[in-house]
């Protein structure tokens, strides 16, 4: 099921949703009743990801990333995906490369060979929205408003390659940048803590996480830590997301493998360069294979493919925790 | 003393770099290379530098080593004054707050804009495709004076950018305030691991101002697909110095994954 509707200007496709649609989304189908939601990542990209839809993820690659929910979405081969991506080294190159990613608002590309030449070889078109861009439409889709205005972007080949659009400010009467508001189908969070409602807290700095929760359809949350629910009343001020935006939550300790989850585990960096040197096909074809579809789930990949001695090591490598309670 | 110092040239790029910042500013530091001028930078330079990224980090003072690849983990973000998020972190540029930017590029023309986006073909069928803007765009767009830093290859300085991925002077003088950019801002230095370049008040065009001490203005323009202007004297940069080439050597890139690069010498 893909909400909203793709729309096209000339060579340039962007998603588009009326807030008035987007109003009813939430009136009619995202419940408010406070009722457990955790389930399996399988369960929560089975039921929430389908082929077609619009995704977007916090953090980044190397820090608090939502892999295990990546791979889960590669593992389901779901198809046809429309990435917006930032701070993404690898989530680009694996969806690409799986077959399952054919669209990508730019952003930051992505790392390395692969995924560039993807984009030379035609297999995935790119619009360029730029960071902030990109940060500010979803802005737009959590403020309820179709496009919010902005002084940059602006004199920039990034404006022919994307919806943005320069317009007479009504106010200054200079030139304004407009970028249309973001609606992504599915927003892939994972944080410190959660609980089973979907509460959620991050440690440390985000992308957009509340923005994207809030503009997003349906909203995956996985977590290190389930913790009660009675932890956020006792100090508000750490809440990232209150339940009610949050449509399922899956338990994933080691979920940001191989990147970091600031104060409880570190990179692994060996991993990360395993994933950097990936250039051809081929060996595109050997990590998602051994990594992926050779396990059932994320537990199986800890446990075959990390090992606990291993994430005992990068555990222990996770010495800054300050600011991280 | 004169003695021969040995160095890369991405060392020499990094060291220039970091000898720009000023103390008591602010500067909004990109991905990669800028990263680790403004670790050095703040190691020796400026202590009371404040740092600002995109992914929200306020002031941070960075854990040495760096990291590389990383932009907002724990190492990136320590001793923070402050934890937000991107649309608040391009807020603070984006009510001039942020004195400086600093940005990689793949490709510079005379006017300082800058291309990280593809090389040769067009944007649909680019013969090389990289990863684009980032929070690039934002960081050209906002800060009063952007710091653009690149290594010194001919095919990396051209008459026109394949892509105009965030804007430098566009076409000359007047044009950023005619796109709509905020007034006032724009390039203010290149460093590249050659030289120093400034932009001209009037014309807005790169403009030579100093070499690596022992190199001639020459051996500089030779290698660039454009001919800057030359400022009327062209200063003489130092090479690194030993406590640059320390700190980067055994603090910041003890594996040497950054600094490698093209061997160089010079007479310290």
């Amino acid at each position: 099921m893909t909400n909203g509707r793709i729309r096209k200007e000339g060579d340039v496709e962007y998603r588009f949703t009326h807030p008035d649609d987007f109003r009813e989304h939430v009136r009619d189908r995202k419940g408010r009743a406070p009722v457990p939601k955790l389930v399996t990542a399988k369960e929560a990209v089975a039921a929430f990801v389908s082929d077609g839809d619009y995704i977007v993820y916090d953090f980044s690659s190397l820090t608090r990333g939502p892999q295990s929910l990546i791979r889960e979405v590669i593992r389901q081969r779901k198809k046809d995906l429309w990435i917006g991506a930032e701070f993404t080294l690898h989530e680009s190159p694996l969806l690409v490369g799986a077959g399952c990613a054919t669209r990508i608002d730019v952003g930051f590309l992505g790392y390395g060979n692969y995924i560039g030449q993807a984009v030379c070889d035609g297999r995935v078109r790119t619009y360029e929205w730029t960071n902030g861009g990109l940060a500010l439409r979803i802005l737009a889709g959590a403020r309820g408003v179709p496009f919010l205005p902005t002084r940059d972007l602006l004199g920039s080949d990034n404006m022919n390659v994307s919806a943005a659009k320069t317009i007479k400010d009504p106010y200054t009467g200079d030139p304004i940048c407009l970028v249309p508001a973001l609606n992504p189908d599915v927003a892939f969070l994972h944080v410190h803590q959660a609980d089973v409602l979907g509460n959620a807290r991050i440690f440390g700095t985000n992308l957009f996480a509340l923005e994207a929760a809030l503009a997003s359809f349906r909203v995956i949350v996985s977590a290190e830590e389930i913790v009660e629910s009675d932890e956020f009343r006792k100090d508000p001020m750490r809440t990232t997301v209150p339940y009610f935006l949050v449509d399922a939550v899956v338990h994933a300790p080691f979920g940001a493998y191989p990147g970091a989850m600031p104060a409880r585990y570190e990179i692994d960096l060996e991993h990360v360069d395993r994933l950097n040197a990936i250039r051809t096909e081929d060996q595109m074809g050997k990590y998602i294979e051994e990594n992926i579809d050779s396990v059932a789930d994320h537990e199986e990949f800890l446990d075959r493919r990390v090992g606990a001695k291993r994430m005992q090591e990068l555990r222990r490598r996770a010495t800054i925790i300050e600011g991280y309670r | 003393m004169a003695r021969t110092v040995e160095f890369t040239d991405t060392e020499f790029m990094i060291a220039q770099g970091a000898r720009l910042i000023e103390d008591g500013k602010t500067i909004f530091v990109g991905w990669g290379i800028p990263q680790v001028v403004a670790m050095l930078a703040q190691k020796l330079y400026v202590p009371n530098v404040t740092q600002l990224f995109e992914f929200g980090a306020i002031g941070p003072q960075s854990v040495l080593p760096f990291v590389r690849g990383t932009m907002g983990g724990p190492q990136n973000t320590y001793r923070s004054l402050q934890w937000l998020n991107m649309n608040w972190a391009f807020s603070y540029s984006a009510t001039g707050y942020m004195d400086y930017g600093m940005l990689g590029a793949l490709q510079v023309d005379p006017y300082g804009n800058i291309n990280s986006t593809f090389l040769g073909g067009t944007f649909r069928k680019p013969e090389r495709r990289f990863a684009g803007s980032g929070g690039g765009n934002q960081v050209a767009s906002h800060c009063w004076k952007t710091i653009i830093v690149i290594k010194h290859e001919g095919r990396r300085f051209v008459p026109n950018v394949d892509f105009l991925t965030s804007p430098g002077y566009l076409d000359g003088p007047g044009a950023r305030e005619r796109a709509g950019l905020p007034r006032g801002t724009g390039p203010y230095r290149v460093v590249t691991s050659k030289a120093l370049f400034g932009f001209d008040e009037r014309s807005r065009k790169m403009t030579l101002l100093s070499v690596l001490r022992g190199l001639s203005v020459d051996e500089v323009v030779k290698e660039m697909a454009f001919r800057p202007l030359l400022a009327p004297e062209i200063g003489e940069i130092p090479p690194p110095t030993d406590d640059e080439l320390r700190v980067l050597r055994e603090e910041i890139d003890p594996a040497r994954f950054i600094i490698r690069g093209e061997k160089m010498s010079a007479i310290g």
